[in-house]
Order: structure tokens, then C-alpha cells, then sequence
């Protein structure tokens, strides 16, 4: 069936948090305009419904602290109508027509997260702290040892409800009470979390987890062990997930699966059998913050409607308007245009007073001259996939330029849907800048992509300076991290058969140091030192795959891995960490010959299928030459006649992968180094000879090579 | 929205911006496009006209039934470097013309036979064909290194004109609106030069290469360049440009939403296509193609009697629009405007609320901190809002530095603040002196301070204009105030006073000027960056300045005494920035100097010499080619022979030989390659010098010296070329 989704403005109100807005439901068997409720960062709760396309506000409350947070809740088997906010510590509930009934002040120190209500269950979560209140008292408490991104309750058989946590650490850790009933990993940090309460033959304890990456799955919650039903890839490198709706949005009778991304994609899959299938996708360019469906702005046709990070709540409905087709401008509309002119001459003469005013203040020497921090919703992440990391950063105006500086060398990668244009400036390292360059945004751009290319062992901060384009001209300096082991990721199982390399480290340095040393040389390592005497994580390199495996208590370390060059970097940091604090280290290490093979077998799959690649792309053009001379092609090898039936996705494959090879050259040639570093010798001299053997390549050659030029 | 009418997948590479269409019958319209091994395909969709009857075996043309239907090949052999297509004489069918590096071919493609094959030592670079002014027939221009030659049917070249670079592309369009037709180059010095006839009229400087230029309504014109910018000019006037980062390959004029204008219609590197407004730059209509676009055209390639937009992706796709009838004009795009109306203007609401929340927080945190004094709150809440006081200013000032040796000489842009607060950052933006479009001086964080300074190296002398954005705060803020000012660099930057002892250069222009002293005082001292101001001599009767050029270390004297000025330099190019530029200030329309540059001469000479060489060591190379062909053909010949014999010896003799002179046969074309390089930066070497020359002059004295230098140099005569370069061409 033809489905399409148009694109309605319907409100705008301060930047929102992820799940920051409801669709109010509608009475059973009532089919009735609803009412939609949500909370910003000014602290306003607003609920509204459209009337006609008309905007009407049924209640809004004074700015206060920002709201983080927005629930539905009510008695059980009742309709869940009534509003839960949060903001701070502290849980507000609201009847749908705006009075205050709940003003509760939580135990918790820092700010709510999550929130979930069930009847007079009050579940809410911290940083890193599940809280459970029934009726105002605090009735469960569980401790996370990694972040917690968002949690939900999942129904259990009886009246029971299971806590689900979406943990940082790629897990999701199921709760009973105040006791851990089990932990199950998912493919990435799960994001957002939503109940998928719909007939699908996997009954009804099902949870729908969406991850930074952007890869959605189903999981069935029992008490004692976790299903995993099915898993969408982000194999079109679009932004994580924010936020997961289920609503019958096309009228067909079952409900569909509304994706929402934070580069704006709205994705609606029909899930009537097994693996998901995509309908529909529409872009609003703006990351979205929560989205839910329901009948909006037409009786009959149900809106998808999104709230996105700057602030505005959009409709997309799948009715076809007349007047886009035939293109007239409603009067309605033509009267919404009116007050919207209005008010903007009115602002205009205002905005020019003070601007004045504020003018005339630099003449006085007393005066001082502050603008408000603007809130800048970003996120540096590795993608694991082509291990490159995201950069995006979205603000609330329009962006007018971003500065990138960083002390140290990497590479920046053109994003597809950017349209800002860059410019590289020279720079010198000797005032520390490796790259210097300016993104200046075309108009109206909110969001700014960027991909970054690290080398591991090469580690720095990457600064960025962000301008919008408004007045008085501010600028913005974030700072990201990009540690000594960039590319490396958490995982929870490592292959315990390889060889390993050791290396152990012990001195009078406490737990909380060597947990700080770590997580300064790893991604993904909590902030917080997990409990525990000894501490095990594992982790695994996203480009080589191969692994580490730390292992930690007071006073030593131990670091393994299949990869000299892991070792080597943590080597060399560490101790310059160590240095700094004056801890004198007792370093030994233990090398393993098996481990260089090894590594040069890991690479070799992934060499050799670029340098094939290379010589393919190579003989593309020519080959194409020859078939435009040749009437019949039958003459020519079956590899030559793959190469041109293939020649698009070839191109395409070797146009996604830039500098692959070279980063692959650069990861041998480490690996070289590094090997006779551990043995006191410098080969740099060899490095000639190590790359005209590359050029040659032939794994065992390779092998041989790191053999023989040990003497 | 609005739907291709046509889609064709021509399954062929076709190469960017050498598309063209034609009436090669007289009435159907072909597409013809190069493709890759030097091979042109013309798709002629019409199978009712049979082009391929004459086919023989010694014409270009091949048919090619088995691979696509409707494509018939031409060979050209060569590197294609242009396409055109026009009609040039009383005969109304199209001819194909086709550029290469040393020829250029046109072809009268119905009959199958060559109209003219004409050398172009040049190269040819871009094509374009119409009617110019004082020329009654329609010529075909061909844009080459530095020229720019216009063929007649019979292959005469009637009009010949040198320009300062590579010319990179050409339009016709009636630029004063005479209702003859100018010419407009756009050539890789960033120049868009526009000739009436062969005399140029104006001169427009872009930021890069020119790369395509788009005949318009009017006196309109579309242009666009090498880093991603296109626009639009109504004469020297800029209507609007827009910047991408990807980079234009092909703009075409035409009226696609059906209003009477005409948009701009452009295909990007990326495959996108969009249509702009003419007037503003909106976009209108966009599409997007798999693979970049490579050319532009209309014609009426379904036969019911309007011209369609066609266009072509480089991997052979080719899409067909046409007009949108009125009721769809409005609204090409899928979308919906009353929505994009609202968006547009909540957007613009909510950015106005947003400065006046910054306004009025700014009042707030005023009073916060209103009983403190300043040194106070700079450490409390100043690091992290970045509270500065509100009298901070910044000053700024250029200083032209002569060469360290570290550093070469350059211009300073020297930029502090009044009081304690420090600067984190600077960016400047500017056009055409940086490599990118903007420059960044980051200092490292213990360098950081209140004042720093910008070294600027000016590649040319042109006026630019810096837009400096200064980050200022506190030494370890997360948040800056940015400073935005605008200064302009004169447009001679790097020159310096001359020492006292410098010697008086030999080389020397002259040249009438009924100006008052004063005039051409003020002109230096508004476009030299000088640091004592230069004032006449002997109250308004004489001017004496002695300047060094920095970047080349040449000295220049500027002498005027009432009714001459006469400088003396060796730099010929310099010499004539500065007469150029003098010139256009002073309103100066015609004006003829004499010239007297030895060392220029001498080596104009050199050049002349080694292009005689070059072409004698062509012409001979080109000989032992045909003889070694011959031979080879014998050679196979004789093999073949000895192998029906079953003579394996001297089979196997005569191949060996054959390995032999094949060997050579690619030594030859090797040195062939080499020595038409050489020629090629020969021939650029004296067309830049005729240009020079003529730089020397203004107006019709100009032209006169560029016409009359080329005609020398086509008759050989050296002697007469050095004299119109010292006297002019009258």
C-alpha cells in the first residue's frame, strides 16, 4: 500500500530531552483529536491538541528548572492519563487538565534519568542508581556499575513488573526488586528502551532496545533468561536512536514500528511477520527527542508526531492535504502567517532597542558584557562498522561556523549529508595544532556531522568551536577525548585460545588510580570505579578485532592482549601517567612469539581483501575500454567478466573504505616497530625494507620478514 | 513535483563537460558526448534518418548495433578535451566540433567527412559557437592556453585574441545590450574578461578558476568555479552566489518552471542538479543523479516541438525535463510551501527571541554582579560564561614585513584587545589568498595572550577583503565573545620604500596623463600599503617614488611630472597591474605608452627560438613515424607470410624485428609527448608575453598591439614584433 508521510509544523517550544513527550490516549472505542503533552528545558509543560489546524493550548505551566523527563501513568486499569514530570530530583504529576496533584521531592543526589510509573509505582534512575518508590516510599535500590541510559518496566506474568536497564556498557540488566536477575548484551549502548506490547506470537514480555549506533531489536524479558528475537542493522550509517513507538499508523488494523534517529529520520516498519520491513522514512533534520502517534490533526488519519532537540513538535501525517496539490495557501494558514509576521515586527522593534541598549553599555567602563551558554547536544562516538568516530553537534539556532583544533594528527572524512563547506587551514605543530579547520554552515543549519579518523597510540584533545549565527556573537569551546586506545570498544567475551602478550604492572597505587589510568587510555570505561577487589573487563580493537583484557586490584595490573602494539601503548602511557604522580612502577612483560603470526593472520583477511580490491578498481576503466571496442566479451576471464558486472559496487566498496590500506600499512608497520621495541632494538631504519614487502604482499612472506629481521 | 519526462541509460562513460546536441541531419536533434579512448558517440534516436548509409571503412564513423541501438561512434583518436556543435554556414545542419590538445575537428557528421582539420598548437579548452561583433558569418571559438581563436566554415581563423590565462570556458551573450553578441572568457587566473570583437571591455575578478560560464536573459550571465561557488552577474553586477562543497560541472540557462525567466540549471560533481532563481538563488527544483552529472543541454529530443532540459551523468544516464505548465510552475518541489512558509518564519521568531533572552540574561547577570568590582567576577563566573567587561574593543592594524630567514615577507595583521582579556583564537575568511577559503592562528595554550598577530601572504596583487573573527575571553573560558570586523587589503600590499642606493631599473614604460599630480598621490597612497604617506614634490609639479617589490625584490620608479608618468621596473608584469590599475581609476578609456624592456625582449626571443626548434624536431619525429608504421606493416606482412610457409625462422625474425620497432615507435611517441609539452609552455610563454605587452596600453591601443603582434608572429618577423611591443600597434 502507497504510504507517505507530510510534514506539519505544529508547535515550538525550548530545546527537549529524550522522552520529553506524550501522546495523551484516547478513551477505548473514542476516536476524537488527542491531546499532546510535553516538557522543555524552560521547565514548561505544555498540552495542547489542534483544532482544525489550529494550535490550541490547553494548559502550560510557569518556566522552572528544565524538565528531563515525561511519563504517563495512572490507577491500574484505568486510562493512563495523567502526567509525571521530571526535573532535578523532584517528580511532578499532572491531571490532563493542568492541576498539580504530585509534588515529590525523591532521595536521589543527582538528576532523574529515566522514569517509569505502574499503578502507584514510582520507578526512577540515576546516573548510575535504580530507585523504586510504592507511594512515596523508597521501596528498592539498585546500584549499576556503568551508566545508565534509560530503564522500563517490563509486565511479568502476574502483577509483577520487571525493571529493565539499558546500561552504557552494552548490556541490559534486568531487575526484580532490589536483585539482579540476569544481565543480557546487546550490539551497542542501548539508547532508549520501549515496550513492544503488540500480537506478534512472541507473547507479551517484549522490549524494544535502540542503540547510539542506530541498531534496533526485539528481546523477550522472562524471569530467568533473555530471548533475542530479531536485530535491524544500521547498514545505511544513519544516527542512533532516540526514541521507539508501536501505533497502527497506516489504519491496516496491526501496529507498525516508528523509528526515530538523531539525524532526524523517522523510520515506520510493518512488523506483521518476523523480521521487520521498512514502509516509510521521512527526514525532518533535526535529531529527534521522542516521538508517539496518535489522531492529531485529523479524525480519520493518524499523525506520527516528533519532538525534536531544538524544540519543535511536528506532525507527520499520512493524510494527503488538498491544498498542497494545488498549491493555494489555506486561510487558516494564511492567518497563522499573519500573527506569526506580527509577532516577529514586534520582536524585530524590540530586539533592535536592546541591541541598542546593550551597544551603549560598552561605552561605560562598569558595565559588563555576559551572554547565556547555549546548550549544544553532541556526541563523539566510534562506529565500529568502518572504525571512524562521529562527531555531531546540534544546537538550538542556526549555526553560523565550527572551529576544529586538535593537537593531535587525524583525519577528518566528508559526511554525506553536510552540507557545510570546509576549509583546511595550515598549521604548525610546533603551536601544537595538527588540524586547524572551519565548517561554515549554508542557512538554517542546526546539525553538523563530522567523521574523524584517529590512529591509536596517537592520543590528544579534539577542540571545537561552535558560532551561531546569532547576536551577540558567542562561541562555544567543547572538548573530546581521543585516548590512547581509540578504536578500541567494551566487549563481554574474548576468545581465551589466542596468544596473548602480558603485560604487568604493580606499585603502591590504589584501585581508584589504576581505574582512572585505564579509563584515560580506553573508551568506553564507567567514570565511576566499579566495587570489587579485583576488577576484569575485556575489551576488543574495532578495526583489527583483535582483544585486551585488563585485569586490576590495588597495587597491580594486568594488561593481555593478542596485539603488541596494544601492550606497547599502554606501556608507554602508563608509565608517563605514573610518572607524572611519582609512583615508581615495577613493569615485566611477557611477550609471546605465536602472538605476531597471529595478529599478521588477523590482518591478512582484511589486506588482502583491499589490496583485491584495489587492483580491481584499477582495471575497471580499462576494462570497461575494451568492452566498448569488443562487440562480445566472451573472450575474457571469468574474474575480468565479474569485474565489470560488478564495477558499481566495487567503485562504491573502494569509495567507502578511503585510506584503508594505508591505515592497515600504518597498523603493520606498528606492529613491526613495536616487536623489537619490547626487544630493545629500533628497526625504524627497516621500515624501507618492511614496505616493499607490503607492496609485494604475501602473508607469509610478511610473517617471515618479522621472523627474520629479529637478528 | 516535477518528473523526468525521459530517463535512457546510454550505458557509456561519458566524459564531464563534453556533452553537446546538434541537428546533425538538419532536423533531428543528436546528443553527442566523448567518451573514453579519445572516441566521440552521437545517439541519435531517430532511426527513420539513417546517418550510417555512407559508413565506409576509411570514415570515423562505426556503427555499433550490438551494444547499445542508436549509438554510432566517431574515432578521434585523441585525448577529446571539448564539444561543441553549431552551424556555421548557409546550410542548416549542425556541424560537430571536437577539441583536443592539438587539434580541432569539425565535422559534418550526416555526411561523414571532415569540413576542416585545423592544428591548434593552443590546445583547445573549451568551444563555443554563435556571432560576434564586425563578423557576419557564425564563427566556432575554441578557448586554448592563453587564446582564443575563432573559425570560420572554411577553417580561417577570423578573430584571434590572447587573455592573461588558460582559458577554461566561453559564452556568447549581448553583454551592453547593443544587440550584437560579446564574448566572455573565464580563464584560471580568476578572471571573467569580456570582449566586443576582439577589444576588451570589462574585466571581473572571481576568487578561482573560472570554470563554466552560462549565457542568460538579458545581459545576464551564469558563472561558476573551481572551489564549489556559482552565481549569477547582470554585467559586472552580482546578482547572488552560493558556495558548495562540491564542485560545478555544468550550468545551463533555462526556464524550467515556465515563469519567462530563464534559471540557472546546475550539475554538481555529486550528481545533484538544482535550478535556481536567476534573480535571487533560490532553488526551484532539484534531482539527484547516481553518479556526478557531466553536461548540460536542450533540444527537442521527443519531437513535439519544445526544448527539453537534457541531462547527461557521467555514467551514461540521461534525464529529460521540460517545462512545468502553469498550474505546477509554483512548485516543482514535493513540498509543501504554506508548511516551509511557517517554518521559515517560526524559525526566524524563535531566533529573535533567543537574542532577546541573551539581551536580557546579559541585564541580569549585569546586576548580579553589579556591586563587585570587575577583577572579581572574571574569576567566579567569568570562566565559565565568559563574562568580559563591555568597553572591551579590539584594535587591529597592517604591517608589512620585509623577508626574515624564517619567514618570507608578508603583511602582518596585528590584533589586540584594550584590556586583560585574552585572545583564544582568530579565523579569517577570505577569498583567494588562502587555500581554503579561510585561514585559523590557534595559539597553543601557554601562548595564549591579549594581542596576536596574522602573518597574510598576498599571491597577487589584488584588493581582498579579510573577515576576522576573534575569539575573546578569559585564558581558560568554555564559552568566547566573537568579534567580527572587516578590513580591506590595499591592493599592493608587499612593497616597501627603496633603499636609498638602488639603482634605476632599464626597463621602462611611458605614458600621457592629463591628471593632476595630486590624483595619482591619492591613488597611491590609497592602494599601496605604505608606511610614510607619499606626497608630490615641488608643490604639484613632479612625483618621485622609489618602491621595492617584496615578493620579487625588483625595484619600481614611479616618475610623473605633468602629462607623463614613466616607470621603470623589470617586471613587465608588475609594470602593467600597475598601468591597468591606474588606468581604471582614473577613468583613462584609450591610451597608448612606449615601452622599452630589454631583458623581456631577450627572452621573448629565447622562446621564439625554441619554438622554431620544437616544431623542426616535431615535424621530423612525425616523419619516422609514418616511416616505422610502414615498415611494420611489411614486417607483417612478411611474418604472416612465413608462417603460411611454415618458415619458423624468419617468422620468428620478423616479429623479433617487429618487438624492435615497436620499442622505438614508443621512444618515439615518449619524446613526441615531451617535446609537445615544451611547445605547449613555449606557446603559452609568448601568447602571455603578447598579453603583457598589451597590458602596457588601455582601450583600443590595446587591442591594436595584440592584433598587430599576432599578425608578426604569424608572418615570422620578429624584428617587427619587439618594435609594436616598444611602440604599440598603430
Amino acid at each position: 500500500m502507497e504510504f507517505h508521510l507530510s510534514r506539519i509544523d505544529l508547535m515550538t517550544v525550548g530545546s527537549t530531552s529524550l522522552k520529553s513527550m506524550k501522546v495523551l490516549p484516547n478513551p477505548p472505542g473514542k476516536k476524537i483529536a488527542q491531546r499532546i503533552a510535553l516538557g522543555d528545558h524552560n521547565g514548561v509543560l505544555t498540552c495542547f491538541q489542534m483544532k482544525r489546524s489550529d494550535t490550541v493550548v490547553d494548559f502550560k505551566t510557569l518556566p522552572g528548572p528544565r524538565i528531563e523527563r515525561l511519563e504517563l501513568g495512572g490507577a491500574i486499569g484505568s486510562l493512563q492519563e495523567k502526567i509525571f514530570i521530571s526535573s532535578g530530583s523532584e517528580v511532578r504529576g499532572f491531571t490532563k487538565r493542568g492541576k498539580q496533584f504530585l509534588m515529590f521531592e525523591t532521595n536521589l543526589s543527582d538528576t532523574i534519568k529515566s522514569m517509569f510509573i505502574s499503578g502507584p509505582n514510582l520507578h526512577i534512575t540515576g546516573q548510575y542508581i535504580y530507585n523504586m518508590y510504592h507511594n512515596c516510599q523508597d521501596t528498592h535500590f539498585y546500584l549499576s556499575c556503568d551508566k545508565i541510559n534509560d530503564m522500563i518496566g517490563i509486565p511479568g506474568s502476574g502483577k509483577e513488573i520487571f525493571p529493565v536497564l539499558g546500561c552504557q556498557d552494552r548490556v541490559l540488566r534486568v531487575l526484580s526488586g532490589s536483585e539482579l536477575l540476569y544481565e543480557a548484551e546487546v550490539p551497542g549502548a542501548p539508547e532508549t528502551l520501549a515496550l513492544f506490547d503488540v500480537m506478534s506470537g512472541f507473547g507479551h514480555n517484549n522490549l524494544i532496545y535502540g542503540t547510539k549506533d542506530g541498531i534496533i531489536g526485539l528481546c523477550t524479558v522472562n524471569k530467568d533468561n533473555p530471548c533475542h528475537r530479531w536485530e535491524i542493522a544500521n547498514s545505511n550509517n544513519l544516527g542512533g536512536i532516540t526514541a521507539i513507538e508501536t501505533y497502527d499508523v497506516n489504519n491496516d488494523g496491526v501496529s507498525e514500528l516508528i523509528i526515530a534517529r538523531d539525524d532526524g529520520t523517522v523510520e515506520v516498519y510493518s512488523i506483521t511477520e518476523g523480521q521487520p520491513k521498512l514502509i516509510t522514512s521521512k527526514n525532518v533534520s533535526e535529531s529527534i527527542t521522542s516521538v508517539g502517534a496518535g489522531l492529531i490533526t485529523s479524525p480519520t488519519h493518524p499523525d506520527v508526531v516528533v519532538a525534536t532537540y531544538p524544540g519543535h513538535v511536528i506532525s507527520l501525517t499520512s493524510e494527503v492535504k488538498s491544498h498542497v496539490a494545488q498549491n493555494v495557501i489555506s486561510p487558516s494558514a494564511r492567518s497563522k502567517l499573519d500573527d506569526l509576521k506580527k509577532d516577529i515586527e514586534e520582536l524585530k522593534r524590540q530586539v533592535l532597542a536592546e541591541r541598542e541598549k546593550y551597544q551603549k553599555s560598552a561605552g561605560s567602563d562598569s558595565a559588563i558584557s555576559a551572554v547565556v551558554k547555549f546548550h549544544v547536544n553532541d556526541k563523539f562516538t566510534l562506529n565500529p562498522v568502518d572504525a571512524n568516530y562521529l562527531l555531531s553537534i546540534e544546537i538550538q539556532m542556526p549555526i553560523e561556523n565550527v572551529l576544529l583544533q586538535c593537537d593531535v594528527p587525524i583525519d577528518l572524512l566528508d559526511v554525506e549529508r553536510n552540507s557545510a563547506v570546509v576549509s583546511h587551514s595550515a598549521c604548525d605543530p610546533e603551536d601544537k595544532n595538527y588540524l586547524l579547520a572551519t565548517y561554515r554552515c549554508q542557512a538554517n543549519t542546526t546539525r553538523l556531522d563530522v567523521k574523524v579518523r584517529s590512529i591509536e597510540g596517537q592520543y590528544g584533545t579534539l577542540q571545537v568551536y561552535i558560532t551561531p549565527r546569532i547576536q551577540p556573537k558567542t562561541c562555544q569551546l567543547r572538548q573530546y577525548q581521543i585516548k590512547p586506545l581509540s578504536l578500541h570498544r567494551r566487549t563481554h567475551i574474548i576468545d581465551g585460545e589466542r596468544p596473548m602478550n602480558a603485560l604487568k604492572l604493580s606499585g603502591s597505587f590504589s584501585l581508584g588510580e589504576v581505574h582512572s589510568w585505564i579509563g584515560y587510555c580506553i573508551p568506553e570505561v564507567p567514570d565511576k570505579c566499579p566495587s570489587g577487589e579485583t576488577i576484569t573487563m575485556f575489551f576488543q580493537s574495532t578495526f583489527l578485532d583483535t582483544q585486551l583484557e585488563c585485569n586490576y586490584r590495588q597495587g597491580s595490573v594486568e594488561f593481555k592482549s593478542d596485539n603488541i602494539s596494544t601492550i606497547s601503548i599502554l606501556k608507554d602511557v602508563i608509565t608517563k601517567l605514573a610518572t607524572q604522580k611519582k609512583i615508581a612502577l615495577n613493569i615485566t612483560y611477557e611477550l609471546c612469539e605465536d602472538s605476531i603470526p597471529h595478529s599478521l593472520r588477523l590482518i591478512h583477511p582484511k589486506l588482502d581483501e583491499q589490496l583485491l580490491l584495489a587492483k580491481k578498481v584499477q582495471l575497471i576503466d580499462a576494462l570497461k575500454e575494451l568492452s566498448m571496442h569488443e562487440p562480445n566479451l566472451d573472450f575474457l576471464s571469468p574474474e575480468y567478466k565479474d569485474i565489470i558486472q560488478n564495477a558499481e559496487k566495487l567503485q562504491a566498496a573502494f569509495k567507502l573504505q578511503p585510506c584503508h590500506l594505508e591505515r592497515l600499512y600504518g597498523m603493520i608497520t606498528d606492529l613491526y616497530i613495536d616487536k623489537f621495541k619490547f626487544k630493545g632494538l629500533n628497526v625504524k631504519s627497516k621500515v624501507p625494507m618492511l614496505l616493499e614487502v607490503l607492496d609485494n604482499y604475501e602473508l607469509e612472506t610478511l610473517i617471515d620478514f618479522f621472523e627474520i629481521s629479529a637478528v | 513535483m516535477l518528473a523526468p519526462l525521459f530517463t535512457l541509460k546510454l550505458k557509456q562513460k561519458i566524459l564531464p563537460r563534453r556533452v553537446t546536441i546538434g541537428k546533425f541531419d538538419g532536423v533531428n536533434p543528436n546528443l553527442a558526448c566523448a567518451t573514453a579512448a579519445g572516441k566521440v558517440f552521437i545517439h541519435n534516436p531517430f532511426s527513420g534518418s539513417q546517418m550510417s548509409q555512407s559508413a565506409t571503412s576509411m570514415s570515423r564513423l562505426v556503427t555499433s548495433e550490438d551494444l547499445v541501438p542508436d549509438l554510432y561512434y566517431l574515432n578521434i583518436g585523441q585525448q577529446i578535451s571539448a564539444m561543441g556543435a553549431g552551424c556555421l554556414g548557409a546550410d542548416t545542419k549542425d556541424v560537430l566540433f571536437v577539441g583536443s590538445q592539438t587539434h580541432f575537428l569539425a565535422y559534418d557528421v550526416h555526411n561523414n567527412s571532415d569540413l576542416f582539420y585545423r592544428e591548434c598548437p593552443d590546445g583547445v579548452n573549451t568551444i563555443a559557437h554563435g556571432y560576434i561583433a564586425d563578423c557576419n558569418v557564425p564563427l566556432v571559438f575554441a578557448g586554448g592556453n592563453c587564446s582564443i581563436s575563432g573559425f570560420a566554415e572554411d577553417g580561417e581563423d577570423k578573430f584571434w585574441t590572447v587573455t592573461g590565462d588558460n582559458v577554461c570556458s566561453l559564452a556568447l551573450l549581448d553583454y551592453n545590450q547593443d544587440n550584437v553578441n560579446e564574448l566572455v572568457v573565464g580563464s584560471e587566473d580568476y578572471e571573467i574578461r569580456v570582449f566586443h570583437s576582439d577589444e576588451m571591455i570589462a574585466e571581473i575578478t572571481e576568487t578561482e578558476s573560472v570554470t563554466c560560464l552560462a549565457a542568460m536573459n538579458g545581459s545576464k550571465f551564469g558563472y561558476a568555479l573551481a572551489n564549489g561557488t556559482v552565481g549569477v552577474y547582470d554585467r559586472n553586477n552580482r546578482f547572488w552566489r552560493i558556495k558548495s562543497k562540491n564542485q560545478a560541472v555544468s550550468i545551463f540557462s533555462y526556464d524550467l518552471n515556465g515563469d519567462g525567466v530563464d534559471e540557472l540549471i546546475t550539475g554538481w560533481s555529486s550528481g545533484k542538479l538544482d535550478a535556481r532563481s536567476s534573480h535571487n538563488g533560490e532553488v526551484v527544483f532539484k534531482d539527484n543523479f547516481a553518479s556526478a552529472v557531466a553536461g548540460i543541454v536542450e533540444g527537442d529530443y521527443r519531437r513535439d516541438g519544445t526544448k527539453q532540459l537534457i541531462t547527461c551523468s557521467v555514467d551514461g544516464e540521461v534525464r529529460g525535463y521540460s517545462p512545468a505548465n502553469k498550474d505546477t510552475s509554483h512548485n516543482l518541489m514535493d513540498n509543501d510551501q504554506e508548511q516551509d512558509l511557517i517554518r521559515e518564519l517560526s524559525q526566524r521568531k524563535n531566533n529573535l527571541l533567543l537574542e532577546l533572552k541573551n539581551y536580557s540574561e546579559n541585564t541580569k547577570a549585569g546586576k548580579e554582579v553589579g556591586g563587585l568590582k570587575l577583577s572579581a567576577t572574571t574569576d567566579v563566573d567569568g570562566q565559565h560564561m565568559g563574562i568580559i567587561p563591555a568597553n572591551t574593543q579590539l584594535q587591529t592594524s597592517l604591517q608589512v614585513t620585509t623577508e626574515t630567514e624564517s619567514m618570507p615577507s608578508h603583511v602582518q595583521l596585528l590584533i589586540n584587545t584594550t584590556n586583560s582579556t585574552v585572545i583564544k583564537a582568530v579565523m579569517i575568511f577570505a577569498e583567494g589568498i588562502f587555500n581554503g577559503e579561510s585561514h585559523v592562528v590557534h595559539p597553543p595554550t601557554n601562548g595564549i595572550t591579549s594581542a596576536l598577530s596574522v602573518p597574510i601572504f598576498p599571491p597577487k596583487d589584488v584588493p581582498i577583503d579579510l573577515h576576522v573573527k576573534t575569539f575573546v575571553g578569559h585564558k581558560n573560558s568554555s564559552q568566547y565573545h566573537v568579534f567580527e570586523l572587516s578590513r580591506q587589503l590595499p591592493r599592493f600590499t608587499l612593497y616597501v620604500q627603496a633603499p636609498p642606493n638602488t639603482q634605476q631599473p632599464r626597463s621602462f614604460v611611458s605614458f600621457p596623463v592629463n591628471e593632476r599630480i595630486n590624483r595619482v598621490v591619492m591613488w597611491i597612497n590609497q592602494n599601496f600599503l605604505l608606511d610614510e604617506e607619499v606626497c608630490a614634490i615641488a608643490a604639484d609639479t613632479e612625483l618621485d617614488l622609489r618602491l621595492m617589490a617584496l615578493r620579487t625584490g625588483c625595484p619600481i620608479f614611479l616618475h610623473m611630472v605633468p602629462g607623463t608618468i614613466t616607470i621603470h621596473c623589470e617586471d613587465i608584469d608588475l609594470v602593467g597591474d600597475i598601468v591597468q590599475a591606474l588606468a581604471a581609476s582614473l577613468n583613462i578609456e584609450n591610451m597608448s605608452s612606449t615601452a622599452n624592456f630589454p631583458e623581456f625582449i631577450e627572452k621573448l626571443k629565447e622562446v621564439l627560438v625554441k619554438v622554431d626548434e620544437f616544431h623542426n624536431v616535431r615535424q621530423k619525429l612525425t616523419a619516422e613515424m609514418a616511416d616505422h608504421s610502414n615498415l611494420i606493416r611489411s614486417l607483417v606482412v612478411r611474418a604472416e607470410d612465413a608462417r603460411l610457409m611454415n618458415d619458423m625462422n624468419s617468422m620468428k625474425q620478423s616479429y623479433l624485428k617487429l618487438y624492435d620497432l615497436n620499442r622505438d615507435l614508443v621512444n618515439g611517441y615518449n619524446i613526441r609527448c615531451n617535446n609537445h609539452s615544451e611547445l605547449l609552455a613555449c606557446l603559452k610563454i609568448v601568447n602571455q608575453g603578447i598579453q603583457k605587452a598589451g597590458r602596457l596600453r588601455v582601450g583600443r591601443p590595446k587591442t591594436q598591439v595584440v592584433t598587430a603582434c599576432r599578425n608578426a608572429i604569424k608572418q615570422g618577423d620578429v624584428e617587427k614584433l619587439f618594435k609594436i611591443i616598444e611602440c604599440g600597434g598603430a
